[in-house]
């Protein structure tokens, strides 16, 4: 089956690579056939003894010899490791840029598919299978091969009944390493998809602890802790049960093997028919079978798992988005005025039933436009397409008066300012998180862009200033800190398009007054989309635009609406009137 | 296997840790009957192992090489040799089969207990530990590290003990049968000893460098996994794959220089066996010429040294496995260690009845010490009355309410309920008391119904209420599965507004006697906010509240309103009151209903008249 996975993710590599593999291989047989040699000094050594025919010096010869031959296999096992372990190390390392190359690529229904948890077992476990199965793997697999057919043809050398005999086991321990390999491999799958639910788990009640904290639910969760671990013991005996079989077995089918040669060995030697040193050095091959008959079951089963986690692998770097991003023989030039026009635009989550957007038709450019709807009627969503996160069919969605598939993803995005509802800080300083879509920015256009998003004064406030560290997810900052740094990047950017996802919803009255004015300022003649449930905000675009059910239900002028749609009028009712603030309508 | 860990400094887990020994040993006192049978167990397999070269000895010695005695009873002999040995490889299988389950069920047990314990542990940890320890190396101690300790149970120990006891017993053997012969080979324990040593020091380091950097690429991946929309919508791909490529080449490093390391050790312990084999050959096979060695001893030996170098290399190996699972040891008996700031008192107040007064009185507070947020600030709410908290964003009232909640306690100053300090109540029973709704909404990975109930034990029909009530219902009908659609990452995703709407549910299914709001609506559409307003003020008639909120809407059903300014209390008083005073609110308010007036005053009339 795999055949072109291999081919795709591994041959490059390995040809890249092949003077390396060939010197490595080389080594590691010319060590197996050292190694077999030592033996032949040892039975010379005793056959001499038994006839009493060999002096002091011969013995130190053989002794030097020994000790020669030694030395070479040092220099020589250094070689193979280096060369072929350290192979695998970078073909691990090529493999994993290759993942990470792929997935910055992919689009937001990608990483609905794949959680975080997925993408790192792939990054860790997967990777690992690989590289073993391409370095141990190989060397074990040929190691094996050289070993046991020649220990088996010295045996058979020396005796082919003995032989025969002796190796009568063998294919036993062979064919139940194999079976229990495969077992072992499926039990140990699950130990390891455990050891990922409670990494997990630990990680999402850690994150929210302010939320357990809050909630008491610290013993409900160390319960629910508990349940995992106690089903992570429960599968742990069970690998233990089978490798607790694998390697005593393999003990006890090479002693199976030593003790038919004792048996019937050691009648041939009391017939005379094969010699003493004849047969401790039998007794020393077949020490020497045993490591490769285990391997042979090991090895089966180490490649077949590596097979398995490079299919997975391949999967991944294979998939494709679900955005198309053409490649134009000559890249568009940026666009001044760029606007949106959907036409009967559709989407539906993969993971739920009912569309998020649904036959939306609405067209915008330069100006600033406002959007609102009741919780859940598709604003997220829409700016989320607007920003090429998810997929639209052909023909529903034109940029600049191109349908946006014809587009290349990177040309569309360069245009967009954007500040998500939820803001996303890295772990890094504040300067850093500014500046994210402009490295190259100067400190003073990053402290522009803070003075204009209204956060300047509260970062100089902070104990380093635009050098602090923001600390996890930004914890060490108030929500509406959070936020308004998002949107001082989204306005160090300066980009033609700006779309501000409700994103000053914890920013307090005066101060999104503030940016607010900023925003006209600078932003005239650019396209605005800003999301927001407030009317005051609302009020002061120059056209609002009111979702429900992922549709647009009304659109015009703050007195437009105010005049025909109830929503809206309702809206008002409750945020702008003096009445309203003293006592509460009944609705 | 995930790890988020990030840098694993400082502890180094000596052997010779007695501190240490005895915890671990504290922690598996409950299984010691089953270790003394694992142990038993062991010393059977030793002896079983050893016997069999002695066995072929035996068979080589007396009846194969013995040309003087009869072939018959030479076969017979062999044949009860062989037999016998029969007898013992079967024993060992079977002894070393139950000595992995054993020891596997012994340590998996003791590691469900010790990762129980810490789990639990952190748990009730204070919020400032949390903060300055990042969330990837405490998974890394609930998982990687107790996994790391129970190496030491399984394979460790095993090999640990029985690779010591064979060595031992191949040392008395050997001394047993030609001192001199065995004299000459002791050499060669010093030397493995040194090499080994030094060699575990080095593959220590090394070890410690490739899980550093190892950790360092998974945090990286894991936050940017996380932010990938951000990354992608400011094209920061490009830079961010040169920096995963650059952690990347660092590991490919550091994985090579261990290869180098371990290529150059693993064949020394082989070139000392064969070195071994040699002189024994050598010297042995002189003895043997001399008379003072039978060649039956001699083969014998040359076995014995080969089972003498077998477990002399795993130790060598284990020793830094154990190495590396003491120093795991010791991370996590450390953070078991580690003291919570905040303490419950031995013999905590019990309220009895809660009338719902708070107090918070001259409170002085700073997440760091030299850094105050909170200057003086006092605050009363009489039971029942509705207190709207309003301020400029990072004014401190977030902090109000973790102090509220004791995630810290103040620097200085007291906060009661009804006249109880809350330092003096039980934090659970403080936590029931006060039912908030976050500013950040969390959501846990599972059904929606779980993440409603939480651990209150509501029934699905008060659930169904509720959701009816706050009118959430809209939104759960269209969920593919209703109430049991897990959500949350991995799961379906909801819109900020619905997590909302899901906090509000879940306050309302604990039903507490004090009610925190902060920013609870900000995402939220006017006419569920409506809905919600109406439902709160249904299920908490005549309870206290604290409501924190931008939009004034929402402030206006407040009984009194305070607003703060850089960590201070700069107003309070009542709507009209805080207008007349024509200070911050009055500002504030203007400044939100600002509008040209004239237009203002129609548009009035016509909401009105529609
Ligand atoms: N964990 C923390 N460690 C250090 N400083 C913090 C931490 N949390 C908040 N701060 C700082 O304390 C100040 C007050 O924050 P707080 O969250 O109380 O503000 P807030 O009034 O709730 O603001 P917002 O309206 O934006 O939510 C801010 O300047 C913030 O940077
Ligand atoms: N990733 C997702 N997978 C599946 N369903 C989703 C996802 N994101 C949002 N939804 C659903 O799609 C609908 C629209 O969500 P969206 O986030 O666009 O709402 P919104 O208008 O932004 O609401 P809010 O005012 O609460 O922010 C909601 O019902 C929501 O549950
Ligand atoms: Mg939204
Ligand atoms: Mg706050």
């Amino acid at each position: 089956m795999p055949f072109s996975q291999l081919r795709e993710l591994l041959l490059p590599t390995f040809r890249q690579h092949r003077l390396r593999l060939a010197a490595g291989f080389a080594a590691l047989i010319l060590v197996d056939l050292l190694q077999l040699t030592i033996p032949r000094f040892i039975k010379h050594g005793v056959d001499g003894l038994t006839a009493m025919t060999i002096t002091p010096v011969g013995l130190l010869h053989l002794a030097g010899l020994i000790l020669l031959f030694a030395g070479m296999v040092v220099v020589l096992r250094f070689a193979w490791r280096y060369l072929i372990i350290g192979f695998s190390r970078l073909l691990e390392r090529t493999i994993r840029n290759r993942i990470f190359a792929h997935i910055v690529k992919m689009d937001a229904p990608f990483f609905e598919k794949y959680t975080t948890g997925d993408l790192m077992a792939h990054s860790s476990n997967d990777l690992g299978a690989v590289q073993m199965a391409c370095g141990m793997g190989m060397v074990a697999a040929v190691d094996a091969l050289v070993m046991s057919l020649a220990a088996i043809g010295f045996m058979i050398a020396i005796h082919p009944m003995l032989t025969l005999l002796a190796l009568l086991p063998m294919p036993i321990l062979a064919v139940t390493t194999r079976i229990l390999s495969g077992k072992l491999h499926k039990r140990f799958a699950t130990v390891q998809e455990q050891f990922s639910s409670m990494t997990e788990f630990s990680r999402s009640t850690l994150i929210s602890i302010g939320l357990i904290k809050a909630y008491t639910m610290e013993d409900f969760q160390t319960d629910r802790f508990g349940k995992l671990g106690r089903k992570y013991v429960r599968s742990n005996l069970r690998v233990a049960a089978i490798q607790g079989l694998i390697s005593p077995l393999a003990t006890l089918i090479g002693s199976l093997g030593l003790l038919m040669v004792l048996y019937f060995g050691g009648r041939l030697v009391i017939n005379n028919t094969i010699t003493l040193g004849d047969f401790v050095a039998f007794i020393t091959y077949l020490y020497m079978l045993i490591w490769p008959m285990m391997a042979i079951g090991w090895v089966a089963n180490l490649v077949q798992r590596g097979l398995t986690s490079l299919g997975r692998i391949h999967d991944l770097v294979t998939s494709r988005t679900t955005l198309p991003d053409p490649v134009l023989p000559v890249p568009p030039a940026m666009l001044k005025h760029p606007g949106y026009e959907l036409k009967n635009m559709s989407f539906r989550y993969s993971s739920s039933t009912a569309p998020a957007v649904d036959n939306l038709t609405l067209s915008f450019g330069p100006g600033i436009h406002g959007v609102t709807g009741r919780t859940g009627s598709g604003k997220s969503t829409l700016c989320k397409i607007l920003a090429r996160l998810y997929p639209v069919a052909d023909g529903q969605l034109f940029f600049g008066g191109t349908d946006v598939n014809q587009l290349p993803l990177q040309f569309i995005r360069a245009h967009i300012g954007y500040v998500g509802q939820e803001p996303v800080l890295f772990s890094d300083t504040i300067a850093a998180n500014i500046a994210l879509g402009r490295a190259d920015a100067s400190r003073e256009e990053v402290i522009q862009a803070a003075v204009n998003a209204a956060i300047h004064e509260d970062i100089v406030g902070l104990k380093d200033g635009y050098d602090t560290m923001t600390g996890e997810r930004g914890v060490k900052l108030s929500g509406g800190q959070r936020q308004r740094l998002a949107l001082a990047r989204a306005l160090l950017c300066d980009r033609p398009v700006l779309i501000i996802d409700d994103g000053l919803s914890a920013v307090d009255v005066a101060t999104e007054h503030e940016v607010f004015a900023g925003l006209k300022r600078h932003f005239a003649g650019k396209t605005v989309l800003i999301v927001s449930n407030r009317i005051k905000l609302l009020s002061m675009t120059d056209r609002i635009i009111i979702l429900a059910d992922g549709a647009v239900q009304s659109e015009g002028s703050h007195e437009q609406l105010l005049q025909e749609n109830s929503l809206y009028q309702s809206m008002y009712a409750k945020q702008m009137t003096q009445d309203a603030l003293k006592e509460p309508e009944s609705p | 296997m995930m790890n988020y860990g990030y840098s694993e400094k400082g502890q180094e887990g000596s052997l010779s840790d007695f501190h240490l020994w005895r915890k671990i040993l504290q922690f598996s006192a409950p299984y010691w009957l089953s270790l003394f049978f694992a142990v038993i167990i062991s010393i059977l397999i030793t002896w079983a192992t050893l016997t069999l070269p002695h066995l072929v000895q035996t068979a080589i010695d007396h009846y194969i090489t013995a040309t003087t005695v009869a072939t018959d009873a030479r076969i017979a002999g062999l044949t009860r040799t062989a037999i016998h040995y029969g007898v013992l490889i079967f024993a060992i299988f079977f002894a070393s089969f139950c000595q992995v389950l054993v020891l596997e069920w012994v340590g998996q047990s003791v590691m469900h207990t010790v990762r129980q314990r810490l789990f639990h542990h952190l748990l009730h940890l204070d919020l400032p530990f949390f903060n300055s320890n990042p969330t990837g190396r405490l998974v890394t101690r609930l998982t990687n590290d107790i996994q790391n300790m129970n190496e030491m149970f399984t394979s460790v120990i095993v090999t640990l003990f029985n690779d010591l006891l064979q060595l031992t017993g191949i040392l008395v053997l050997l001394f047993w049968m030609n001192p001199r012969l065995a004299g000459v080979m002791t050499i060669f324990i010093p030397l493995a000893i040194i090499i080994t040593i030094f060699f575990a020091r080095l593959a220590r380091e090394q070890f410690r460098a490739i899980r550093i950097q190892l950790a360092k690429i998974n945090s990286f991946l894991a936050e940017n996994l996380s932010g990938m929309s951000i990354i992608q919508l400011f094209g920061r791909q490009e830079s961010n794959r040169q920096t995963f490529e650059h952690l990347s080449e660092g590991f490919l490093q550091r994985t090579l220089s261990q290869i180098k390391l371990f290529g150059t050790f693993m064949p020394l312990t082989e070139f000392m066996s064969s070195a071994a084999i040699a002189l024994i050959l050598w010297y042995g096979g002189g003895e043997v010429l001399q008379k003072r060695l039978t060649l039956g001893e001699l083969v014998a030996f040359i076995s014995y040294m080969r089972l003498f170098f077998q477990p002399l290399r795993e130790l060598a190996q284990k020793y830094s496995v154990v190495q590396s699972a003491m120093a795991s040891a010791e991370r996590i008996f450390q953070l078991l260690d580690t003291k919570s700031e905040i303490v419950e008192l031995e013999q905590p107040v019990q309220l009895p009845k809660i009338q719902g007064s708070l107090l918070f009185k001259n409170i002085h507070f700073g997440y760091q010490a030299d850094n105050p947020i909170l200057h003086d600030v006092s605050l009363a709410l009489y039971p029942g009355q509705t207190v709207a908290l309003v301020g400029t964003t990072g004014s401190g009232k977030t902090t109000l309410v973790n102090l509220l909640l004791r995630f810290y306690d103040p620097q200085a100053g007291t906060i009661r309920i009804d006249d109880t300090d809350i330092a003096c109540l039980e934090l659970r029973k403080l936590r029931t008391i006060v039912g908030v709704i976050l500013q950040d909404v969390f959501i846990l990975q599972d059904t929606l119904f779980a993440n409603i109930v939480m651990d209150t034990g509501c029934s699905r029909e008060k659930t169904e209420a509720i959701l009816n009530q706050t009118g959430m219902n809209r939104f759960v009908d269209k969920l593919p599965a209703g109430l049991d659609t897990i959500i949350g990452e991995g799961g379906l995703e909801l819109s900020t507004g619905e997590k909302q709407l899901l906090s509000f549910a879940r306050v309302l299914c604990r039903n507490p006697a004090i009610l925190v709001l902060d920013e609870a609506t900000a995402a939220i559409d006017t006419e569920s906010e409506n809905i919600l307003e109406q439902a709160i003020a249904d299920s908490f008639k005549g309870r206290t509240s604290l409501v924190i909120a931008h939009r004034l809407s929402t402030i206006r059903r407040a009984d009194h309103i305070v607003v703060m300014a850089h960590g201070k209390i700069v107003e309070q008083g009542s709507h009209e009151e805080l207008l007349q005073r024509n200070g911050h609110y009055a500002l504030l308010v203007a400044m939100d209903l600002q509008n040209d007036q004239s237009s203002h005053a129609a548009h009035g009339n016509e909401v009105v008249d529609s």
